[in-house]
């Protein structure tokens, strides 16, 4: 009983961080129709980003963590200004030039920081003993930032301006564009709020799960995983499909092995596919 | 406008285009490599070259249709263990294994195609995808059949009439047979199928209401490009003598990728070139190993932006052009948007 309270804990914590991931993941598709594939890129460059911040500048974790953050945003609205916006319609253009941007990011990683895995720890160390129920106090961190950021996010869409101009670009952009929204402005904009999500998740994730050049791969395919499950561009999708996928993982983790619960996933990814070919939450598909 | 454009395509088909003709010539001839010389080193890179052609044309048939499949990995790895399982059962001969490595991915590909091909592009690019991750998982959770993370090794040297093709010599040759049958394969795919595919890729919904049951050609080209894709597995294997989990990677599958659109989608003969060069090149800088993904990165956003028909589109515009999908290197969609 206790392992099952331990694994659901764990997997609403992985929940929370695979929500942030895949917010950013689907905010792209559903506000630029474009797949993202340098979303793990961001996720490892958030990652490196607040690791040097904090052992080659010194400054504390916090501090890391927006640098971080706001590194992101700014490299992804300096790549959709000048790289995606020109091929936002072609949908094809899209994936080839951010699959570019993901290899050259990987690179430059590597270049810089070496293959091997490097020692990023959280600052918070200690955790919370309720009987045979043991939380990590950086866990509990972790679940608050994610669960403020998603909050955030969530009245950053509906409850503001920007939120409801980018709305209405994502449902029409011809006449959103002709009513007077400037796309050149908020495209660019709606990338950096997803690559900063990315960013702030591997700033505040890669201290607790691990660092290394290759991390982004296993990222992107768990984005992809939890919005075909949520419904491509849907956000209350991907939300919930990433508490879904967490809690799969965190149960079959223990139960079943490792790689079988991934293997769980994807046929359960593949069912829904089936049976509600746009996913949980999908609503009309995107021409592609 | 329109009707014109469909019109020549219906004089078009079955055409095998002069992109397609050099490609088959260039491989044909790489036939004479093994006998010309008997360089190590270029033995390695033509090797290394042709296999890279033939994964490069699995991408590009798909391509053709407007399609990206990272499944590709995946359908290399079933060729590539099939035969290096089959091998090890005592069938050897060079015909039954090309049969094998052609069949099993197109056999697999066959069920997934028709569970998958109903969603939009989109969707079909992510559970590719994903499907690799799968196939990399189920290698290692099977050491049984597979052997786990240690792969097959010593996988026995194919035969051709109750000969052993184990020299240097030999394994290129079988390489070459290999690129030789996947460009006839692609070629003719492309051909007889250039219309439909032309229709998928410029517009799939105007071709479905015009009456073309464009998932039964989709399937037929992710059938056959995983078949093509096999052959890739088994020259691969056949080379290295062991089928491992990690010559089929998920970034493996980028570089092929890379290497078909980076050469050009017009014709057969941007994937050649374009696996031709970057594999020289990454050759040449073997040194700086590390640098590559970026290099192809690099290229993949450039040859996007500034020239959509690749280096076969900008160099030899009078060697395929004829069957560029899309001479001026914009979707027929957008181009209708603007007007």
């Amino acid at each position: 009983m206790e392992t099952a309270i331990s694994a659901g804990i764990i997997g609403i914590g992985l929940g929370a961080q695979y929500a942030l991931l895949s917010l950013g993941f689907t905010l792209i598709y559903g506000i630029l129709g474009v797949i993202n594939f340098a979303h793990g890129g961001f996720y490892m460059l958030g990652g490196y980003v607040a690791f040097a911040v904090v052992n080659q500048l010194g400054l504390p974790y916090p501090v890391a963590v927006l640098v971080a953050t706001a590194a992101c945003a700014g490299l992804g609205f300096v790549f959709e200004l000048l790289v995606l916006e020109r091929h936002i319609d072609d949908h094809l253009a899209t994936m080839m030039l951010t699959m570019g941007l993901y290899l050259v990011m990987g690179t430059a990683l590597v270049v810089a920081f070496g293959t091997e895995p490097v020692e990023f720890r959280f600052p918070v160390s200690g955790s919370w003993r309720s009987g045979g129920i043991y939380v990590p106090y950086a866990n509990l961190v972790v679940l608050c930032a994610c669960l403020a950021a998603i909050a955030a996010v969530y009245v950053l869409l509906y409850k503001s301006d920007l939120g409801r101009a980018l709305r209405a670009l994502a449902d029409d952009r011809p006449v959103a564009t002709a009513l007077g929204l400037p796309p050149k402005i908020l495209f660019p904009a709606a990338f950096a709020v997803a690559t900063g999500l990315a960013g702030f998740t591997g700033a505040l994730v890669t201290p607790i799960l691990s660092l290394h050049p290759h991390v982004g791969d296993s990222i992107l395919i768990m984005s992809f995983m939890i919005v075909i499950l949520g419904g491509l561009g849907s956000v209350v999708g991907a939300a919930v499909a990433a508490f879904v996928v967490g809690l799969v993982e965190a149960y079959s983790s223990i139960y079943l092995g490792g790689s079988i619960g991934a293997l769980t996933l994807f046929l359960l990814v593949l069912a829904t596919l089936v049976v509600r070919p746009t996913g949980l939450f999908g609503r009309q598909v995107r021409a592609a | 406008m329109h009707n014109e454009k469909v019109s020549t395509m219906g004089r078009a088909s079955g055409f095998v285009g002069r992109g397609e003709v050099a490609t088959i010539a260039v491989l044909a001839l790489a036939l004479a490599v093994p006998f010309a010389t008997r360089s190590p080193l270029v033995y390695s890179l033509t090797n290394q070259i042709l296999i890279a052609t033939v994964a490069a044309f699995s991408v590009y048939i798909m391509l053709r249709m407007d399609l990206l499949s990272f499944a590709l990995p995946a359908f290399m790895a079933l060729g590539g263990y099939a035969i290096a399982l089959a091998a090890k059962a005592g069938i050897t001969n060079l015909a039954a294994l090309l049969l094998i490595s052609f069949a099993v991915p197109a056999l697999v590909a066959l069920p997934l195609g028709s569970l998958v091909l109903r969603l939009k592009g989109t969707y079909f690019v992510l559970v590719t995808f994903a499907f690799n991750e799968v196939l990399q998982l189920l290698l290692f959770e099977v050491p049984g059949v597979t052997g786990g993370s240690n792969g097959i090794a010593g996988v026995p040297a194919t035969t051709f009439a109750g000969m052993a093709l184990s020299s240097n010599e030999a394994v290129l040759v079988v390489t070459c047979i290999i690129g030789l049958l996947a460009a006839l394969v692609t070629a003719g795919i492309t051909a007889v199928y250039r219309r439909e595919f032309a229709a998928i890729s410029e517009n799939e919904t105007l071709a479905t209401s015009l009456g073309l049951v464009t998932r039964r050609y989709k399937t037929i080209g992710l059938v056959v490009s995983a078949g093509v894709a096999g052959l890739a597995g088994f020259a691969l294997v056949n080379m290295l003598m062991t089928a491992h989990p990690s010559s089929f990677s998920t970034m493996s599958g980028f570089s092929y990728i890379v290497f078909a659109i980076v050469g050009g989608r017009a014709s057969m003969l941007g994937p050649l070139l374009g696996a031709a060069v970057l594999t020289t090149a990454t050759q040449m800088f073997s040194s700086r190993g590390e640098y590559s993904p970026a290099l192809y990165g690099i290229l993949v956003i450039a040859v996007v932006m500034l020239a959509r028909n690749g280096i076969a589109g900008i160099r030899l515009p009078y060697l395929g052009g004829r069957a560029a999908p899309r001479a001026d290197g914009q979707p027929l969609e957008r181009a209708e948007k603007t007007t």
